[in-house]
């Protein structure tokens, strides 16, 4: 298997993109964790120490941007690659991303899951 | 006919069109005296009306005082339209922002669903053999969900534009806004208990029926009512009251949700705005729904207003006609 049971965490208030992402990773082999909000999300980071997160920008609770920051801040989880995966493209949007820590900054909409596979095997490879 | 409509036109107005400044000022969606090049053409007519009363005056008296108050008076005017000119071009410049602002923000929630159908698309095609018929029927249910969404984001463009447009028709008739919202409130429990919020119906015994569009003030009742489900708080109430009120029916729903911010307030009716904190955990949501339920309103005869407090609630209401407007 692809995934080798590697946990990705996918920070996402959006059930249907939730269910769509999560099962093509579990079928590629990795170990799916989901969070609908910021606050969840940055405390399953802390907990599961995943292999990569997977952050989506406009967020219940807490923005991306705030959870990007908190991420970089914890010694802990800091080193955990992030990619951004948004439907937000303003060039001041991808610049505070990608300048808080983002590894990579994907437009939803412009991708096909297997197309963000290929990204999420990349940033591991990188970071490994 | 075109040509006869032309001859019972003012003569002003004939000449105004022919130079097309009328029609240019349409495009900018703003009005004649609002208009750049209609006062351009305003100034030019006053600078050579004063070039020619100061020539006139000059010749015709002696005292220089007479020539110099006239050029002081023309001045003022001048400055004057200036002034307008200025503001003129503050207002197409506003409008042109607000388009592209409608842009940004339509582009946005159209991306959104676009993303959910494509991925549920990718799933699909990945290899019939390897999915279950009740993943199919969920990515299936997700598709035409997702496409009900893009559809009601589109026909809130088209309803925008309708309305700055002035084009906006309501077709109204006699109907009871009572039976409407019992209709509504029934098929939004289901949505409501996702959300763990309860509504309450309660309306006088025989409250009148109402002179409006129908169909249009469902959609002005619907968002009234998601917007409080949506912005209520795990486990809140919500409580719809109708009674008549004069000539009038007022239709009211009290949340105990998060409420407004104070200084947030006075913009919830404007065209496009969110207010930055529902914009932080609402991905849903082009902030027109309440300028379209206002404009609907005011059409119909009717008045809306709202009075909420921060972390406590909110309350919408809207009054409805019960007789035709004279």
């Amino acid at each position: 298997m692809t995934g080798n049971g590697k946990k990705i965490l996918f920070v996402e208030d959006e059930e249907a993109l939730q269910r769509a992402m999560g099962t093509m990773l579990e079928q590629k082999g990795f170990n799916v964790i989901r969070a609908m909000d910021g606050d969840i999300g940055l405390a399953t980071a802390r907990k599961e120490m995943p292999d990569l997160i997977l952050l989506d920008l406009i967020l219940p609770k807490k923005n991306g941007f705030e959870v990007l920051t908190e991420i970089k801040k914890d010694p802990a989880i800091k080193s955990i690659p992030v990619i951004v995966l948004t439907n937000l493209e303003g060039s001041e949007d991808v610049e505070k991303a990608i300048s808080l820590g983002a590894m990579t900054y994907l437009v939803k909409a412009n991708y096909n899951l297997s197309d963000i596979f290929g990204k999420i095997e990349m940033a591991l490879r990188s970071n490994s | 006919m075109g040509s006869a409509r032309c001859y019972n036109k003012p003569y002003m107005e004939n000449w105004i069109e022919t130079i097309s400044i009328k029609k240019v000022c349409a495009q900018y969606r703003v009005k004649i005296w609002q208009c750049p090049q209609f006062l351009f053409m305003i100034m030019g007519v006053v600078i050579t009306a004063s070039v020619l009363a100061t020539y006139i005056l000059a010749s015709s008296y002696q005292e220089p005082e007479v020539a110099a108050l006239t050029v002081l008076a023309l001045s003022a005017v001048l400055f004057l339209i200036g002034y307008m000119i200025v503001r003129a071009f503050e207002q197409v410049a506003m409008a042109s922002k607000s388009k592209s602002d409608f842009i940004s923000i339509m582009s946005h929630q159209l991306r959104s669903p676009l993303s959910a159908i494509k991925w549920q698309l990718n799933l699909l095609l990945q290899g019939p053999g390897d999915i279950s018929p009740a993943s199919m029927k969920t990515y299936l249910d997700t598709v035409v969900e997702q496409n009900e969404r893009m559809i009601r984001a589109v026909n809130d463009l088209l309803e925008v534009n309708r309305i700055e447009d002035r084009d906006l028709i309501l077709r109204p008739s006699k109907w009871s806004l009572k039976d409407l919202t019992f209709k509504i409130t029934e098929e939004y429990k289901k949505y409501a208990s996702a959300y763990n919020v309860k509504i309450n119906l309660t309306a006088e015994g025989d409250a009148p029926q109402v002179f409006a569009d129908e169909e249009r003030t469902k959609r002005v009742v619907e968002h009234l009512l998601d917007n409080a489900i949506r912005y209520s708080m795990n486990g809140g109430e919500i409580t719809v009251s109708i009674e008549k009120f004069g000539d009038f029916i007022k239709w009211k729903v009290t949340d105990s949700g998060r409420g407004i911010p104070q200084e947030e307030q006075r913009r919830i009716f404007e065209k496009y705005f969110r207010s930055p904190a529902a914009a932080r955990f609402q991905t849903e949501g082009s902030g027109v729904g309440l300028f379209i339920s206002r404009s609907i309103i005011n059409l119909s005869k009717g008045d809306m207003g709202f009075s909420s407090e921060e972390s406590k609630g909110s309350t919408f209401w809207f009054t409805l006609p019960t007789k035709k407007p004279i």
